[in-house]
């Protein structure tokens, strides 16, 4: 079973769309021991004659995310696909489906002909896949691209990442979309909100809890690393953009500047202790828990 | 070895392990690499194992030449072994079992439920230790030493001695000096420095922040234990010869460590 909702980031031009999945061990975005639910988020960016999908979400949730689509969005408007992990299910398994249903005029991408990277099914007869047009974005460490004719997008390569992963800026909303970073605010509740406002209590968030979640994720490997140069990316992102929402591609959304700053001030303090100026690396098997 | 189409593959590494599959262009700091993104066939005397689904851009091609391989006297395919979630290791997942319906999934089967929902009651969850018996041979799943997603395992097949590790031994090659369908012992002026740098860039950031001496060790601790004697890497040129070979992946791997020093 799973919990589809809307939340409405900014009206009219902001969607976090989401789609739950049980943490029972076997979801490789969290730890094998965290137990309860957490969503995975597809972000929907609307201007006045485009729109932006950030992620199309895992086929389970296909059905709950082309009717959301359909809730939000005019099929015939143009609608352009950003997969901010090109390899993750996460990101691409709804790619062609939504392509099927809605107005898709191109998929950002930092590798050429996306479609080839898109298709899980083989096709029969005269079944055929819509054409995917590919616009590439840059490898450096950002890049703008527009929704709509003023909208300006930053596009961020992700200053902590295992692979190849993208942070979006969207100027217009404020708000950082982080992908796999700062998702680890999950619940013991299905049909939880999924948001934490300004003055809302983060229930999760410590030095403690963030360390312990990145390195029982996709993080295993920074302890003993050189996190001088992650922490200066990081530092640059938060000291260059007016982030007043994070939005990450799983869990909870923080809303407010008061979490924006706590969350990057814990990250950074977490990445500090995990230096190899503090501590030696070791090897690290396979379902170490620490 | 059959050539189609300009591709140098399927080509049978050992006795019974077809390397599958066919080049990805990389561009990289100007230059044009290609890598794998393979999948191996592995056969025994009762049943076959596939190892990776491959890219999904291959897979037409992965199909028709496990359906070429299995034409010829082959036991049947009865089993999948995935090392991770990344979609050129498992997006193939659903095609494969749309083309053999009846075969189980096995590995850290995580997340596979949601990308392929039609086929969870096929997946069977594997540990380091567990094994899949295909007849006179029997794969392992092993300690995945280099990774990327917490999920991975790698796996070694007893029959010949091949170790399966996935995104270990990740490297481009050089299409434009004929090293597509070659073995590294083959590709002589193949330099795992330059090539181990193209992925570490693109895949594996991390091999960059760290001390990869503790990997390596590891992974040469690993390869004595199990008496590896051919390495069939997901994207790397599969290594037959380990002597002359895993010198030079040492030094490459040892350099990626030592970018951001």
């Amino acid at each position: 079973m799973s919990v589809s909702s809307v939340t409405e980031l900014v009206a009219g031009k902001v969607y976090a769309l989401h789609n739950t999945f049980e943490l029972n061990g076997k979801i490789s975005a969290y730890p094998e021991k965290a137990r309860g639910f957490s969503p995975a988020n597809c972000y929907l960016l609307i201007d006045e004659k485009a729109a932006m999908l950030l992620d199309t979400g895992y086929t389970a949730h296909e059905g709950a995310i082309l009717e959301q689509l359909d809730s939000l969005l005019d099929r015939e408007m143009p609608l352009s696909i950003f997969p901010l992990r090109i390899n993750e299910f996460m990101s691409v398994c709804n790619t062609m489906a939504i392509a099927k249903r809605f107005n898709v005029v191109e998929c950002f991408s930092n590798v050429p002909n996306i479609e080839e990277w898109v298709e899980f099914e083989t096709l029969r007869g005269e079944e055929r896949n819509p054409i995917l047009k590919t616009t590439l974005v840059g490898r450096g460490e950002q890049s703008q691209v527009f929704l709509g004719e003023k909208r300006k997008i930053s596009v961020l390569t992700a200053p902590i990442r295992l692979i190849s992963t993208r942070w979006i800026y969207d100027e217009s909303s404020k708000i950082l979309f982080s992908s796999d970073m700062f998702s680890h605010i999950w619940s013991d509740f299905e049909n939880s909100p999924w948001q934490i406002g300004n003055n809302e209590t983060d229930p999760v968030t410590d030095f403690k809890f963030v360390r312990s979640y990145l390195l029982n994720t996709r993080y295993w490997w920074i302890e003993g690393a050189h996190t001088k140069p992650i922490r200066n990316a990081i530092d640059d992102i938060y000291t260059r953009f007016n982030i007043q929402t994070i939005a990450p591609g799983y869990g909870t959304i923080l809303r407010g500047r008061n979490h924006v700053v706590n969350q990057f001030k814990v990250l950074d303090e977490v990445l500090e202790k995990l230096d190899r100026q503090h501590i030696l690396p070791a090897y690290v098997p396979r379902g170490l828990e620490r | 070895m059959i050539m189609k189409n300009g591709n140098s593959l399927p080509r049978e590494i050992a006795p019974g392990i077809f390397w599958l599959g066919d080049c990805l262009e990389q561009q990289h700091k100007g230059m044009t690499y290609h890598s794998y993104n393979a999948a191996f066939l592995l056969t025994g005397n009762e049943s076959s194992i596939l190892i990776e689904t491959g890219h999904p851009k291959d897979f037409p091609e992965i199909e028709r030449q496990m359906v070429e391989i299995l034409s010829h006297d082959q036991p049947p395919l009865k089993h999948l072994f995935i090392t991770h979630q990344e979609t050129p290791h498992s997006g193939g997942l659903g095609r494969v079992l749309q083309n053999w319906p009846n075969i189980t999934v096995h590995g850290d089967v995580a997340d596979y439920h949601l990308a392929f929902p039609n086929h969870k009651s096929q997946l069977k969850n594997m540990e380091v230790g567990d094994k899949i018996d295909i007849g006179g041979r029997q794969l392992i799943a092993v300690e995945p030493v280099i990774r990327d997603l917490r999920t991975s395992l790698w796996a070694f097949d007893t029959g010949a001695n091949t170790l399966f590790p996935g995104d270990g031994f990740a490297y481009s090659h050089y299409h434009w000096d004929g090293h597509c369908g070659r073995v590294a012992e083959e590709a002589e002026s193949l330099d795992l420095k330059d090539v181990l740098a193209v992925f570490a860039e693109r895949a594996l950031y991390w091999t960059t922040t760290t001390d990869m001496n503790i990997y390596v060790d590891k992974l040469e601790e690993l390869m004595d234990e199990l008496k590896v004697e051919i390495v069939a890497p997901t994207h790397g040129l599969p290594v037959t010869d380990l002597a002359a070979t895993m010198p030079k992946v040492r030094e490459g791997l040892i350099s990626e460590g030592n970018v951001n020093t």
